[in-house]
């Protein structure tokens, strides 16, 4: 007979006549492979795509020109007479909001005439951009016309046709001049003469890059520097696309956490493996024995095993693919939105299913099943077959070395300790989640004798709180130790993550609302209408702004400046206030605990600047130290006189005093308002007046309360997809408790016809699998509590720390925490509902038949 | 007056669209303090008619009385209160709970039932077959006859007025078989149950008060002394 044959009669049959819990075994895996594939898939596609759709219309170009704040267009002279055969494209970026759908589409002015002629040109080599040169002939004719645009053909609209943009706080109409192909299915993107973006954004004298396309065979670090010399200091050569890499490695933080979170269902899944081959390894140890007896080697045994496991995790991974998928989409939604409010303007992309992704889910999937399947899987293999022949009827128990599994332990739990004290790793936490993988295994190691001891002591107490059924069911999981010890372990890591996930995120939403609570001290605030993203900063005309001023009931206004700036190959955000605006501060938000009027007062005309707790995080800097930033075309230091605890953003902050910005960056225009009334002026009737005067400008105004809400509304959002991971990870462990309690009851099929014999009602058997439900559900959460605080404390004070640069106050979020656990709970029992009814089923003379 | 009594009781299985009849027209009456000796060929419904006896099965066709009730008009929650109140099982593999010591054993089927002090009515039990002080034990510490008695023990537990036996000496060898066989009847007479034993024992028929000789579901000979 062919093994594979054999492999299927002896290994695979059984698994099909118990279908509901091997369908249990299989969604488990498949569950966890969906998971990781998802937020795998999302990523990729929540990923800054704004810049890649940027990039791909810059065309290939080898160098970008920048300076925060802008290039001054004198450049594009300098440059320009230069003995070198150069290509100069000088660029304006910006973000416009498509009034109709309200979507955020990127908005690039470049030289239509430049560019359009060299596309004249070039064409003739290559016919592929043949429409786009047609249509940017003929657009060159309407350069005239101040409110032409084009627009890629994913926006919907033809040549011809009008389309509103909101660009800062106005709204213009323009006419659609041409449409080009969009570069792949949804990148939006529109195109403006270079002059008529600079008119609309309302910058004049400076363009946000200039692209150099070197000639062919040169080495660019040599031309890097050669241009570099020739320039002002605080305008920087770089890399073409460097932008989007800095972004990306901004990202990857993010990315790794949520990429990480995506795995603990899969640990989960992991157990509920182990814990099946256990279970087929001691049902068949007579079975191996025999088989040993009639000539298989240990290796075919092993592989037997092996295969089992395998064909579980290829059969879970075949079913995540498709799930994957589908929950990608949900995903990357979230994701996109958290990485605008905490990142950097993005719109996903479409989500690739590529050969890798189908790769990495069918490993994950049958590797995490064969590498689960190990450890039980060697143990079969040590089954001699006199050893299954002389074990006669009785019954085979799992042996569990409970001592020596609770020094290892300890062992792990010190490694964990000492993990945890360990500083990032090249900006990543890897000791961190060192510490956490360490704790989990010596969680695991623990789980034998906590449930032995636990399970033992609770015999006495059930029996008389609930009945003699009670009494058995502890028992019996006492009694199969090392089964209980292993779905108990798995369940109970589902709960630690959703308890230290529930804890991390419930102290940092109350440190964000304590630190709001102290943080905005202003009556009114306005910003631009449009989404708000943290790398976009449009601004507010300054007319408005004076008009504002001089509103009755308005005692002063704060002028709030942001750019967009790229530190130590990082982005972050410059920002200046008006430090002449008096401001009653509450509590200091500082390091140094000093109050808040006396730091700002060292800022007043100096060159000092405060930074955010992040941005301290990400270029390791301390209050003392000076930073060269290039602002303009100069390059110039700061001295950091202190640090704020700042949760609005993980980008780092450098604030500022607007008049010594100003110095620098000659453009007077905010990009927010900050409204203090006088002492009686009614909130509601300012705000009124101020949405008159607005009226040609679209602004938004918000109340120091809608503007917690929304911080609130969004730290929810941003959070949101860990729950949903997390939630996922408990349903893998409450299936495979459901499992595994279909498994213990046909395992215990003699046991609990006997009881039937022995005078038992079904009631009884039920309420017997019921409580064994419950008592696995209590140990879970149990020991899912203790781990998860202790979990909750590296990804608070260690994992967060190190990747974020957030220090979060320590809070304990107890009615969601008890509110979670109670589900969980309520789960497992519902989860016995099942077994218990397949128990009651069984007819007692059949499985109590004996020879 | 019988304890228990089958009149014409036939029982058929159907399986794979074959149909057995294990017992065939079987009438029988047992009185309290009768020790009956249930023999016969391996497959010719010894268990059958114990199982109809234990109320853990149905007749096709003819009825179970126990103390002059019918068992097939019960319903599930009255078949089980009869179980607990008035039938002992005794198993050929002893079937006791290795999880439980000897004393929880023999206590499980009062707890089942509710009953209060299971505790002293276990330990009583247990002097009933001579194995008192080895209540704290487990059932794995035990020898094979050890463990039949402790089976025997529980089977009285409740006081039942009917005591089945199915084949209660098979796994022993023939000395400890005899003394479990004594056993059984010396607790007939003192509880005054009405015993059936399903055996192969030559010892069993010649103790008994009663012989039933069963061939293929049907009473070949039925034999009073
Ligand atoms: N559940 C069942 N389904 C089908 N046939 C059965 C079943 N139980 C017993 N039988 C058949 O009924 C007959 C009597 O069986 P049983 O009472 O177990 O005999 P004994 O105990 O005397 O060896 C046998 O032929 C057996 O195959
Ligand atoms: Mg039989």
């Amino acid at each position: 007979m062919p093994r594979w044959k054999l492999f299927y009669r002896v290994m695979m049959r059984p698994l099909f006549r118990e279908p509901v819990r091997l369908g249990l075994m299989v969604l488990a895996v498949g569950l966890g492979v969906a998971v990781v594939l998802a937020i795998e898939l999302a990523g990729n596609a929540a990923a800054g795509s704004f810049h890649s759709s940027m990039e791909s219309l810059a065309g290939d170009n080898d160098l970008e020109v920048v300076a925060w704040g802008g290039v001054p267009e004198a450049l594009m002279g300098t440059l320009a007479t230069l003995p070198y055969p150069l290509r100069i494209s000088p660029r304006m970026e910006d973000f416009a909001v498509d009034t109709r759908t309200r979507e955020t589409v990127p908005l690039i002015g470049l030289d239509l005439i430049a560019e359009g002629s060299r596309y004249a040109s070039e064409t003739d080599a290559s016919n592929v951009n043949s429409k786009y040169k047609a249509t940017l002939e003929k657009s060159v004719r309407d350069l005239e016309n101040p409110e032409s645009v084009w627009i890629s053909a994913s926006l919907g609209k033809r040549t011809g046709e009008r389309i509103s943009l909101l660009i800062n706080d106005r709204v213009l109409d323009c006419v659609v001049r041409g449409v080009f192909p969009s570069t792949s299915g949804n990148e939006h993107a529109i195109l403006m003469d270079i002059a008529g973006a600079q008119r609309a954004l309302n910058r004049f004298g400076r363009v946000d890059r200039i692209l150099i396309k070197l000639p062919a065979n040169s080495t660019v670090e040599d031309w890097q520097k050669k241009l570099s010399s020739v320039l002002p200091p605080g305008v920087e050569v770089r890399l073409e696309g460097t932008g989007t890499e800095e972004n990306r490695k901004m990202l990857a933080a993010f990315r790794w956490n949520l990429r990480l979170l995506s795995y603990i269902a899969l640990v989960v899944g992991a157990f509920l493996i182990y814990s099946t081959i256990s279970v087929s390894v001691v049902r068949r140890r007579s079975e191996i024995g025999i088989v040993r007896a009639l000539g298989a080697e240990r290796r075919d045994v092993l592989a037997a095993f092996l295969g089992e496991a395998a064909c579980l995790g290829l059969a879970g991974a075949l079913m995540g693919l498709p799930l994957g998928r589908i929950m990608a989409g949900g995903a990357v939604k979230l994701m996109a939105a958290t990485v605008e409010s905490l990142y950097v303007s993005s719109r996903p992309g479409a989500i690739a299913l590529t050969p890798y992704s189908l790769a990495l889910a069918l490993l994950i999937g049958v590797g995490m099943a064969v590498v689960s399947a190990l450890s039980p899987a060697r143990e079969a293999m040590q089954v001699s077959p006199v050893d299954a022949m002389a074990q006669g009827r009785r019954e085979y128990v799992a042996r569990a070395h409970k001592g020596r599994d609770l020094a290892i332990a300890a062992v792990l739990a010190g490694l964990a300790a000492l993990a945890a004290q360990m500083p990032a790793f090249r900006g990543k936490p890897f000791f961190g989640y060192l510490a956490a993988v360490l704790l989990i295994a010596a969680a695991a190691y623990a789980m034998p004798a906590l449930v032995n001891f636990i399970s033992r002591t609770a015999a006495g107490v059930l029996g008389k709180l609930f009945g003699v059924e009670a009494m058995l069911a502890s028992r019996s999981l006492a009694a199969s130790l090392r089964r209980t010890s292993v779905l108990v372990g798995a369940l109970a890591t589902a709960v630690a993550m959703m308890v230290s996930v529930g804890i991390m995120v419930g102290s940092f939403r109350q440190t964000v609302v304590s630190w709001m609570n102290h943080q905005l001290p202003a009556d009114l605030y306005l910003r631009p209408a449009g989404n708000a993203a943290s790398d976009r900063h449009p601004t507010i005309s300054m007319e408005l702004v004076e008009t504002i001023a001089k509103l009755p009931g308005v005692a002063a206004v704060d002028r709030l400046r942001a750019y967009e700036i790229s530190y130590d190959g990082m982005p972050a955000t410059l920002a200046s206030a008006d430090l002449r605006v008096l401001r009653a501060y509450r509590e200091s938000d500082f390091f140094s605990g000093r109050p808040t009027g006396e730091v700002l007062a060292e800022l007043r005309g100096k060159n000092n600047i405060i930074v955010s707790e992040p941005f301290t995080y990400k270029h390791k800097v301390n209050t003392g130290d000076t930073i060269t930033l290039s602002l303009g075309e100069a390059r110039a230091s700061f001295q950091i006189v202190d640090i704020y605890y700042d949760y609005a953003s993980e980008r780092g902050y450098i604030l500022m005093d607007r008049d010594v910005l100003l110095k620098y960056l000659p453009d007077e225009t905010p990009t927010n308002l900050a409204v203090f009334l006088v002492p009686d002026a009614k909130v509601a009737e300012v705000r009124k007046a101020i949405q008159e005067v607005a009226a040609g400008h679209r602004i938004l105004i918000f109340s120091d309360r809608d503007l917690r809400t929304e911080a609130v509304r969004i730290f929810d959002r941003t959070f949101a997809i860990t729950y949903a991971l997390e939630a996922v990870a408990v349903v893998v462990g409450v299936m495979g408790i459901a499992g595994a309690l279909i498994a213990l009851v046909i395992d215990r099929r003699r046991e609990l016809g006997l009881l039937r014999f022995l005078g038992a009602s079904s009631g009884q058997i039920r309420k017997m699998i019921l409580v064994e439900a419950g008592l696995l559900g209590l140990l879970a959460n149990l020991a899912g509590f203790v781990l998860g605080y202790f979990l909750s404390l590296i990804l608070v004070f260690v994992i967060n720390k190190q990747s974020f640069g957030w220090t979060i106050r320590f809070h304990w979020p107890v009615a969601v925490l008890l509110g979670a656990l109670t589900v969980v709970y309520a789960a497992t029992l519902v989860s016995g509902l099942y077994p218990a009814w397949v128990a009651v089923r069984l007819n007692p003379l059949e499985v109590i038949h004996e020879e | 007056m019988a304890i228990l009594s089958l009149q014409n009781v036939s029982k058929e299985y159907t399986s794979d669209r074959q149909s057995v009849r294990a017992l065939d027209g079987v009438t029988l009456d047992v009185a309290g303090g009768e020790f009956v000796a249930l023999v016969g060929r391996s497959g010719c419904g010894k268990s059958t008619l114990l199982h109809l006896a234990g109320v853990m099965d149905f007749p096709t066709s003819g009825t179970v009385g126990i103390e002059g009730q019918p068992t097939s008009d019960l319903s599930d929650a009255q078949q089980t209160l009869l179980r607990r109140e008035k039938i002992g099982f005794v198993f050929q593999s002893f079937q006791l709970l290795h999880t439980l010591t000897v004393q929880e054993n023999v206590e499980l089927p009062l707890q089942l039932a509710g009953k209060a002090g299971a505790r002293e009515l276990a330990i009583e039990r247990l002097q009933w077959v001579e194995l008192d002080g080895l209540g704290a034990r487990y059932p794995l510490q035990l020898s094979g006859g050890q463990m039949q008695r402790v089976a025997i023990a529980r089977a009285l537990a409740h006081s039942p007025r009917i005591l089945l036996a199915d084949e209660p000496t098979g796994n022993l060898d023939t000395t400890t078989g005899g003394m479990i066989l004594e056993l059984l009847l010396r607790l007939t007479r003192e509880q005054k149950t009405a015993t059936i034993v399903a055996t192969h024992s030559l010892e069993a028929t010649s103790v008994c008060d009663t012989l039933v000789k069963l061939r293929d579901g049907r009473v070949e000979e039925v034999t009073r002394r």
